[in-house]
């Protein structure tokens, strides 16, 4: 299941909405509900802000994967941006020293099982997978 | 959708979903706490990465006059919290039974 929305902020709710209703149709946990809507927040955001030049969609593609889900963001006519190398955070950091933004990619790494990056033919495109099965470690 | 509200002079309630699209309608409510501030999350279902920003931002601009502590605060959220160290930097009271 696949969908294309505008690269504005104010898509979001569609965007979850569009999740909630994939959740529903195959029946898959509501604790894998808040780690996909987090992850496509963020990659989703990420490619508003980091290519304003490109005026396309970005597609959101849904796939069921072994106790989960599989998650694709294409993002058309774009130069290559891989979130997946962002710096380290130092989440250590006392308060003082704390500057917003940043965290995003670095809680989304640690909220899904797994995330690739790939460039070709101005698409960049990020794959993500979310399982019960990786919950379950993590928790 | 996200909505805040004051219980009382020390308490504020967010509701709902702090993302992207939400992060400034939240910043202008908390921008207008002037002291220490308990801030009750039992009604926050979601938070993002532009959520904390809101939130740090809040805690260093209120750490002076005592800063902001957080109650009621969901699994999901908490374990955001710990990803990123906020459980270092705000005092987060377990949640009521």
């Amino acid at each position: 299941m696949q969908r294309r929305f505008h690269r504005r902020f104010d898509v979001l709710d569609d965007v979850f909405a569009f999740i909630d209703s994939f959740f529903v149709e195959h029946s898959i946990s509501d604790e894998l509900r808040f780690p996909v809507h987090f992850a496509v927040e963020e990659l989703f955001t990420n490619m508003v802000k980091y290519s304003p030049e490109s005026g396309e969609d970005i597609e959101v593609a849904l796939a069921i994967a072994p106790e989960g889900l599989k998650v694709c963001l294409t993002d058309f006519d774009v130069k290559p941006f891989d979130p997946t190398r962002a710096k380290a955070v130092d989440t250590d950091k006392p308060l003082e020293e704390r500057t917003p933004g940043g965290l995003g990619i670095h809680l989304t790494k640690k909220l899904v099982d797994s995330m690739e990056y790939e460039h070709s033919e101005g698409q960049s495109r990020i794959t993500f997978t979310a399982t019960m099965r990786g919950h379950d470690v993590r928790s | 959708m996200f909505e805040a509200e004051t219980i009382d002079g020390g308490e504020v309630r967010l509701m709902g979903r702090l993302d992207a699209a939400q992060a400034e309608k939240a910043q202008a409510f908390l921008d207008q706490l002037t002291g220490p501030t308990r801030l009750d999350l039992s009604g926050l279902e979601y938070i993002s990465s532009a959520g904390l920003g809101v939130l740090l931002k809040t805690q260093k601009r209120l750490m002076p006059v005592g800063g902001v502590t957080l109650t009621n605060v969901n699994h999901h959220i908490h374990d955001i919290f710990k990803y990123s160290g906020f459980d270092q930097i705000f005092k987060i009271e377990p949640a009521s039974a």
